[in-house]
């Protein structure tokens, strides 16, 4: 056998046994690579001294040392196997025994309000719509809480008692004196479209906005009802704005917030501020689910902000956050959302 | 409004079962709330929303079937045989208010004999649940919910006098109702009386005194109609509210009162005999004719995005009884029946049109235009606040924005002005607009502390509302926490509010810095603060004193903090900038003074930034160490342990050169504030 044959054939043997040693990750692979290489009766080691034999006379010495030097080479790599592999072990059995099923060093994290998430998810959804977020007062005059939105005097949603009215700088404050003769009616706004009317007002059209925030009427608190809630309300006012196109962003809206494709449907209602006005339902488990009221933007609306109905007309929805978040996460009392029991904000 | 099944069925051949007609009742407007069964009939529940006081009778609700589903409408004539005596030489009827009854008609039957009702008519009122009384009072109820026009019945005889006289009531005048109630009456009330006092409540409810009883022979029928405000605020304040006064708040079709009046009196003549008298006393005879409404037939689709065919929307309005003057090419001209006083504009019969037409038709995929949108700052900031909050172990709490006055009155940092209130309570006694968000916090960690709950960390992120002299109030957004967490813990997590809004600080004064002056207040112990963002206000944070944990009936230790939000959004660097990375090593130093109690931190440091100069890379306040024991601090003084890593952009610093900035320091602090270096 040719000295380089012999040496070439060496080589690869001391790799392969090297990197077997290196990859073993448990006792009984040191120990199968340990017998595959180093075995006395069958080792690959064992066999390449064999060949040792037939090697040119002259070469011998050559071959030999080579030999020494992989035998010495594979013999450290087992070793240095081994010491790896008690590496651990060997500090378990000095130390005191290790636990790791004792529970990590805790990480406390707060929580956001479920009400919060569910306005942030709805704000998200609707400003991939195309629609940025504006705001409002939550004390309002009557201008915007009701004479724009088309609601007149007579109206019996302006009744005291479905409002949450203020009573006069007077009467809150006895001791003091009236300066301001004419002073506006104030009162807590019962819905968030008191916005559309601010932003209209400042804003010539295209307007396309969601409003969020608090709203307020005068209902006791039970199970469903809460005399402070939350609404979110969409408006958009551009050329050529119809129904259609209505009904289209709530379906967008409905599917992203469900993460299925939903549809929708419109069933005839009555609000001032909108005509043709709606109660929309989305698809749900074979059957309808309310999620909220909808319209065309009044004329009587349009005009107020000095808008021409005749030029633009647009569509407006609003949608109660309490009921869609209560849906959500299977809540059952809408007091739950203002008792802040840590217990509760905590499921979130 | 309750239904019966059965009488519908009168007015229209209905060929469906009740469920299909509800169902499509449901689509074109009048929800369905149930469907109960009843004696052989069904009471069906329909939900009739404000605009509609036409579907108050059954009549307005067979009128939308017939609509709906094609079929002819059939409405009782209504012709009762006069054969007595004019009744102007029986009766006279007087007007005094007629701002308040517009219109008063009255019909005199003589003769009658009152006794029980016939059984269908019983069957009837018991479907829709109205128990039977007599015939004639029966009667006028039937006709009440068959077109939605209050009638009263009078026993003639009992009425002082002939004569009716609608005026408003005086002040103080008192009635009693046929529910036996005496109802006190005041001066902006219409009462009908007769010569000496009021028999009804004029449109909300007859009197006792002149009831039909059993022994009435002669009847007066009163068919009006009255200003909905007056009976809207007549009703509330007698907390007295009727089917009548139902109607009349939401308006009757004013050509239908004289209708309701015939269709009475011939029902009497047929239940209960007697002599109607010729003719009507009638106080407003002439119904003003109503104004022509002109359709775009362009703006069906320019406003559904749909096409109604025009003979499908002409078909539609004419249906409902709009009368059509005019039809052309582009637009139709109609004049709307009496009894829908809510079509006058054009949208209005958009709307018919569409609801009739079925909003079905209208698709759900059309193209809508793409427009960018942009997340606000104060999205964006709050965003921001709410991940340093919820990191900092913070849960958010939702509190009312009306607080009682024992939440109101203990503590209000922003404003002495005393606090807006609601004329009615928001919640129990709460009528007062908060003017700090800390009580409420309060409040919600009592509650938690009462639940024992251990971990009470609440933020929330809510407006107060500060009278102002403007016509609005100013409303301010604030953020406010309450930690069972010492000053510094809290102090140091609005601390990472500020940096994570206004970028990390550093010793170039870039980013957001956060400072504190003293602030001494009955609620709070020493360990509170006044504190700047950027130099400006920016709110208060404090540890409870005991009489603060007093006033809010709290067990436990509670810090609390209430800051500006808007601040926030004035400091806020919502798009960082890139700083370079200084590639050569900063070298640490620490220094350990010993100082007197009366030596500030902020001012402290202040001497040492100013001595270290720009190599000056960060300052770091690590503790404050006191011991009364130990020689070199004894009880007036402490010892100060700070941090300093100095680096410059030039190259890298020599051991000498940093300590001879940290001699510089030393002697500065020595010099300024007698500070010596911890032996």
């Amino acid at each position: 056998m040719p000295l380089a044959e012999f040496t070439a054939e060496l080589s690869a043997m001391r790799a392969a046994a090297e990197a077997a040693f290196a990859s073993a990750a448990d006792a009984d692979a040191v120990e199968a690579a340990r017998i595959e290489f180093l075995g006395a009766k069958a080792g690959k080691l064992r066999e390449a001294q064999k060949g040792l034999g037939a090697v040119a006379k002259d070469d011998k010495p050559a071959a030999g040392k080579h030999f020494n030097d992989a035998k010495q080479a594979i013999e450290a790599a087992l070793a240095a196997a081994q010491e790896r592999l008690n590496a651990g072990g060997a500090k378990q059995r000095t130390g005191p025994a290790f636990d790791a099923t004792v529970p990590g060093t805790p990480l406390v994290l707060g929580h956001l309000h479920p009400i919060t998430q569910t306005i942030e998810e709805l704000k998200d959804i609707m400003g991939r719509l195309g629609f940025v977020v504006a705001d409002g007062p939550e004390i309002e005059d009557e201008w915007h809480n009701f004479e724009a939105l088309n609601i007149p005097p007579s109206h019996p949603a302006r009744d005291p008692l479905e409002n949450f009215y203020l009573s006069t700088a007077k009467a809150a404050n006895p001791a003091g004196k009236t300066s301001a003769t004419n002073e506006p009616t104030l009162l807590l706004r019962s819905q968030t479209s008191t916005v559309q009317i601010r932003v209209m007002e400042k804003t010539p059209p295209p307007v396309r906005i969601i409003a969020l925030g608090r709203v307020y009427r005068p209902d006791t608190a039970d199970a469903t009802h809460y005399p402070m809630f939350h609404q979110i309300e969409g408006l958009l006012v551009d050329r050529h704005v119809t129904m259609a196109d209505l009904k289209t962003v709530l379906r967008l809206f409905a599917s992203s917030y469900l993460g299925s494709d939903v549809h929708i449907r419109f069933r005839p209602s009555f609000f001032p501020f909108t005509e043709p006005s709606v109660e929309v339902d989305m698809s749900w488990n074979d059957g309808w689910l309310e999620m909220g009221g909808a319209g065309m933007v009044d004329p009587h609306v349009l005009q107020a902000v000095g808008y021409d109905p005749d030029e633009v007309s647009g569509f407006a929805f609003g949608l109660g956050v309490e009921r869609l978040c209560m849906r959500r996460h299977a809540i059952d009392d809408i007091r739950e959302f203002y008792k802040n029991d840590v217990r509760f904000l905590q499921q979130f | 409004m309750l239904i019966s099944w059965d009488w519908l069925r009168t007015y229209v051949p209905l060929t469906c079962s009740p469920g299909e007609l509800t169902a499509r009742l449901m689509m074109a407007g009048l929800n369905h709330e149930s469907t109960t069964a009843a004696d052989a009939d069904w009471a069906l529940d329909v939900e009739v929303t404000s605009n509609r006081p036409d579907c108050l009778g059954h009549i307005g609700v067979a009128r939308e079937a017939a609509v709906l589903f094609g079929l002819p409408l059939t409405v009782p004539p209504a012709a009762a045989n006069e054969t007595g005596p004019a009744v102007a030489s029986l009766t006279k009827v007087t007007v005094r208010c007629p701002e308040l009854c517009t219109r008063y008609t009255a019909r005199v039957i003589r003769g009658v004999k009152v006794g029980p009702s016939p059984t269908w008519l019983v069957k009837r009122l018991a479907t829709i649940g109205i128990p039977p009384i007599n015939n004639v009072v029966d009667i006028t109820n039937y006709v009440l919910l068959e077109c939605g026009q209050p009638l009263h019945a009078f026993d003639f005889a009992k009425l002082a006098g002939p004569e009716i006289i609608v005026r408003t009531a005086a002040q103080g005048e008192k009635l009693e109702a046929i529910n036996h109630h005496t109802y006190e009456l005041d001066a902006a009330m219409c009462v009908i009386a007769d010569a000496r006092v009021p028999v009804a409540l004029g449109g909300v409810m007859g009197g006792a005194a002149t009831e039909v009883s059993a022994a009435t022979r002669d009847v007066l029928v009163e068919a009006a109609e009255f200003a909905p405000m007056s009976i809207r605020s007549t009703a509330r304040k007698l907390n007295l509210h009727s089917d009548s006064s139902y109607r009349f708040e939401r308006g009757v079709d004013p050509a239908g009162v004289d209708w309701a009046s015939r269709r009475c009196c011939e029902l009497i003549l047929e239940l209960c005999g007697g002599e109607l008298a010729a003719g009507a006393i009638d106080s407003a005879p002439h119904v003003a004719p109503r104004e022509p409404v002109t359709l775009r037939l362009a703006q069906l689709k320019r406003i559904l995005g749909i096409d109604v065919d025009p003979p499908v929307a002409r078909k539609i309005l004419a249906a409902l009884g709009c009368v059509e003057r005019s039809a052309g090419e582009r637009e139709v001209i109609v004049v709307p029946p009496t009894w829908r006083r809510d079509l006058s504009r054009e949208i209005d019969l958009v709307e018919e049109v569409a609801r009739i037409n079925g909003y079905e038709t209208i698709p759900e995929d059309v193209p809508v235009k793409m427009v960018p949108s942009t997340r606000s700052a104060v999205d964006r900031v709050a965003a921001k606040v709410r991940h340093v909050l919820t990191a900092a172990g913070f849960d958010e709490a939702l509190t009312p924005s009306a607080v009682p006055e024992e939440l109101s009155a203990p503590y209000s940092p922003w404003t002495d002005a005393p606090p807006l209130r609601c004329s009615v309570p928001v919640l129990r006694r709460a009528d007062l607009l908060r003017r700090t968000l800390i009580p409420s916090l309060l409040e919600a960690r009592r509650t938690n502390e009462s639940l024992g709950n251990e971990r009470i960390e609440l933020f929330e992120a809510a407006r107060v509302y500060l009278p102002d002299t403007d016509a609005l109030p100013r409303e301010e957004s604030m953020l406010s926490l309450t930690s069972g967490r010492p000053f510094a813990d809290v102090k140091g997590a609005l601390e990472a509010v500020a940096a994570a809004v206004g970028g990390t600080g550093s010793a170039s004064g870039a980013g957001a810095k956060v400072e504190s002056s003293d602030y001494t207040h009955p609620l709070f112990d020493a360990a509170a603060c006044c504190l700047t963002l950027d130099g400006e206000p920016w709110g208060i944070l404090g540890e409870l004193s005991p009489a603060g944990l007093k006033q809010f009936d709290l067990r436990g230790k509670a810090t609390v903090a209430e800051v500006r939000f808007d601040r926030l959004l004035e400091i806020a660097r919502l798009i960082p900038k890139y700083t370079p990375l200084v590639a050569f090593p900063a070298i640490d130093r620490d220094l350990n003074f010993v100082v007197a109690e009366n030596v500030r931190w902020a001012d402290l440091s202040a001497t040492v930034r100013a001595a270290a100069g720009e190599h000056l890379e960060r300052l770091q306040y690590v503790e404050t160490y006191r011991n009364a024991k130990d020689p070199q601090l004894g009880r007036e003084r402490k010892s100060l342990l700070l941090s300093l890593r100095l680096r410059s952009h030039l190259g890298t610093l020599t051991g000498d050169e940093a300590d001879a900035i940290r001699n510089r320091i030393v002697a500065a602090c020595q010099q300024r504030h007698g500070a010596e270096l911890r032996a």
